[in-house]
């Protein structure tokens, strides 16, 4: 019984900690920009995409550091494709109605997925995580995989780190003034613009980061973008809108329900997630941190 | 006043007959001497495309074939293709398009939801639909309609005989459990493969089959673990699975590390020939995966020789799958159809697929008449992983079954009797 505890609660973390990598870049667009910004699985899929071809053109099974290096690039590339939708598109979403965002941001993601289909083709792909992450460790009897244990590590180092740079560091300050209240922040002589298009990059590459990190646990085909959209818009909606802490500890209570509710409900897969969400929106609307907390 | 009526409107109508006579005189020239058009209505666009494009080149290689072969009673064949993307509602709006540009013989569904819906538009609309792969039974069974016909294997030929197969050949193994998509379609492969394990393993070895309750999984989750966790807590010696595609692919890939392969002697996979060893390559468990076609189980077969031959050339892709071997029997029978009515009349082609055998890439297939479902091998092959394999992966054994041996019998508007397999 312990051993199965302690599997699923492995489990559950492993689920909060990979969406919430996916997460992350959702919920600091929506703090700032106020975007719901569909196209986020787009580009965690573009980053997936071209971490692999890095990976394969680097000869497939790769160091752990040449990976993580693969990963950096994977979000530099998609970080600099955030650039570019900015300048074509958030710039021009910023004044006008959701449903445009939206509508807007859904077409940015059916791009993404023609873009994927163009260069990489519709074929299944896969690849293996690094040698040093393909193993198993034992904790007691519970076997953990070591690349779902270095995911979990990643999605709790990647919410230390944007918590520090959002409270501690001058830029991140910055970016909550802009969050706070954007025509204030202007009239103090902030640009605005500016930190807009640093969020909008550094979000994007989190994405691509994201999905580099993921891939070696995945098929890479163009329907991924899909596959943890849903689930990352549950948890930035269940930990309130537009917060990181919010969308970390949602991660961490969906998984962990989605977890046990599978193992103590195998007949009803997949549903626990959905029913989690469903009560704590009935419940607590406006989320787990509310709306006090942006970014 | 009534007479001047009368005269007036014969003069219109004839003067209205004369200038439309030429050309209901060349419309029907044309039907008779002109192509024979096959509409193709398969998913070109989404998800679904990359099992459209195989069903795209199978019907293009089919038709290659046959016009360089004189055509069909010295009719060409051409190819008319819509995109169905796997949707019912797309696909009506194509087929019932294509029946109005006078393609009523149709092909290219794959998708089961699809394949249901087009019985009663074929029926409502005058035409005739040849499945290239829809999985459901419900086809051949309680949703069966005589303008839908299925010249690939049923589910249970497919299922029965993966499972008849390794019951064979490894009776020993009796402990078993499946991985199964929480899906009506995958619910029922799991009955199939449940109810033949149950009764071929006492015919075999005088002893009970044990099964465990299969593990349902969502569609397209990111995340298999948990479940991945449930299996390994089952006592099994083998799992049957019926998860497909990407969602495969993600399955092993994360069943790997936690040695679910290394547990169990035999992975039964249904359907996925090489869709997961093409993307796993090396790190493919090994297992026995169920195929529409194999190509190397039909050397020799002048017809799978030529489809596997033109199917590279036109690709590059060293592994074709299934559904361009289903298309391309869709239109042999077609042509075989054609040919023994002398029409291209809905009516008279339902009536000459009913019991019609023809040759194809996986020999000779029989369209039973009671249910238009065909009688076709069952193809397996067991892929391994292979470091010395370019592609990472090998193909170590495989076998085709007699379709006869593996199939249920008609029984069109009733369910499927798992009791009876």
């Amino acid at each position: 019984m312990l051993y199965d505890i302690g599997l699923t609660v492995f489990n559950g973390l492993a689920w909060a900690m990979a969406t919430f990598l996916v997460a992350a870049g959702l919920t600091l667009i929506f703090g700032i920009l106020h975007i719901l910004n569909f196209a986020h699985g787009g580009f965690f899929m573009i980053g997936a995409y071209v971490s692999y071809s890095l990976m394969t053109g680097m000869g497939g099974s790769l160091p752990l550091w040449l990976y993580l290096v693969g990963a950096m690039l994977a979000g530099l590339v998609v970080g600099l494709l955030g650039w570019a939708v900015d300048a074509l598109v958030f710039r021009r979403l910023r004044d006008v109605e959701d449903a445009y965002s939206l509508i807007a941001t859904y077409a940015l993601l059916l791009v993404c997925g023609g873009a994927v289909q163009l260069i990489w083709g519709l074929n299944y792909l896969g690849v293996t995580p690094p040698p040093a992450l393909n193993s198993v460790v034992f904790v007691g009897n519970v076997f953990m995989p070591t690349f779902t244990i270095f995911i979990i590590l990643c999605g709790v180092l990647a919410y230390i780190g944007l918590e520090l740079f959002i409270s501690r560091t001058q830029l991140g300050q910055l970016i909550r003034v802009v969050a706070a209240d954007p025509w204030m922040a202007q009239l103090l002589g902030l640009n605005v613009k500016r930190i807009y298009l640093i969020t909008v990059i550094f979000s994007f590459a989190m994405a691509g980061v994201a999905g580099a990190l993921l891939m070696p646990n995945q098929s890479l085909s163009p329907e991924l973008g899909g596959i943890f959209l849903l689930q990352a818009f549950g948890v930035v909606i269940v930990g309130g809108m537009g917060s990181i802490r919010g969308a970390f500890l949602g991660a961490l209570l969906l998984g962990l329900i989605e977890s046990f509710g599978t193992y103590f409900f195998p007949q009803y897969p997949g549903i626990f997630f959905l029913l989690a969400l469903a009560i704590i929106l009935l419940v607590k609307p406006e989320g787990i941190m509310g709306k006090e907390q942006t970014a | 006043m009534a007479n001047k009526m009368n005269r007036r409107a014969l003069v219109k109508g004839m003067a209205v007959a004369g200038m439309a006579m030429p050309f209901v005189n060349l419309r029907s020239a044309v039907a008779q001497s002109g192509p024979i058009n096959i509409g193709v209505v398969t998913p070109l666009s989404g998800p679904a495309q990359l099992i459209g494009n195989f069903v795209r080149e199978g019907a293009e290689i089919a038709v290659e074939h046959v016009n360089a072969n004189g055509g069909i009673n010295g009719r060409e064949v051409a190819l008319m293709f819509r995109d169905s993307k796997a949707n019912p509602n797309d696909a009506s709006v194509a087929a019932r398009e294509l029946i109005g540009e006078g393609a009523n013989l149709q092909l290219g569904t794959i998708s089961s939801a699809v394949a249901l819906a087009m019985g009663s538009l074929m029926e409502s609309e005058g035409g005739v639909v040849i499945t290239s792969g829809a999985g459901t039974e419900k086809l051949n069974h309680e949703n069966y309609n005589p303008h839908v016909f299925r010249v690939g294997d049923s589910p249970v030929s497919r299922n029965a005989g993966l499972v008849r197969h390794i019951a064979t050949s490894r009776p020993e193994l009796r402990k078993w459990g499946g991985i199964i998509p929480d899906h009506e379609y995958g619910r029922t492969t799991w009955k199939i493969f449940e109810a033949t394990m149950r009764k071929v393993i006492p015919e075999l070895t005088g002893e009970e089959a044990v099964i465990s309750d299969p593990i349902l999984v969502p569609y397209g989750s990111g995340d298999y673990r948990n479940y991945i966790a449930q299996a390994m807590r089952q006592d099994v010696e083998g799992i049957y699975t019926s998860v497909y595609g990407g969602d495969a692919v993600t399955l092993y890939q994360q069943a790997n590390p936690f040695g679910l392969f290394d547990k169990i002697d035999v992975l039964l996979d249904s359907a996925n020939e090489f869709l997961v060893a093409t993307a796993m390559k090396e790190e493919t468990p090994a297992h026995w995966s169920g195929f529409h076609w194999y190509f190397e189980a039909n050397k020799g077969n002048p017809l799978s020789d030529n489809l596997y031959e033109r199917y590279v050339e036109r690709t590059g892709d060293k592994y074709p799958m299934g559904w361009a071997a289903e298309a391309h029997a869709a239109i042999l029978a077609y042509a075989g159809a054609i040919e023994k009515a002398d029409s291209t009349e809905t009516g008279d082609v339902i009536a000459a697929l009913k019991g019609l055998s023809f040759d194809s890439a996986t020999g000779v297939r029989h369209i039973r008449a009671e249910d238009n479902q065909a009688i076709k091998n069952a193809e397996l092959a067991f892929i391994e992983p292979s470091t010395s394999a370019p592609d990472g992966f090998e193909v170590t054994d495989y076998v085709s079954l007699d379709g006869e041996k593996v199939i249920e019998a008609a029984r069109p508007g009733q369910m499927l009797d798992t009791e009876a397999l």
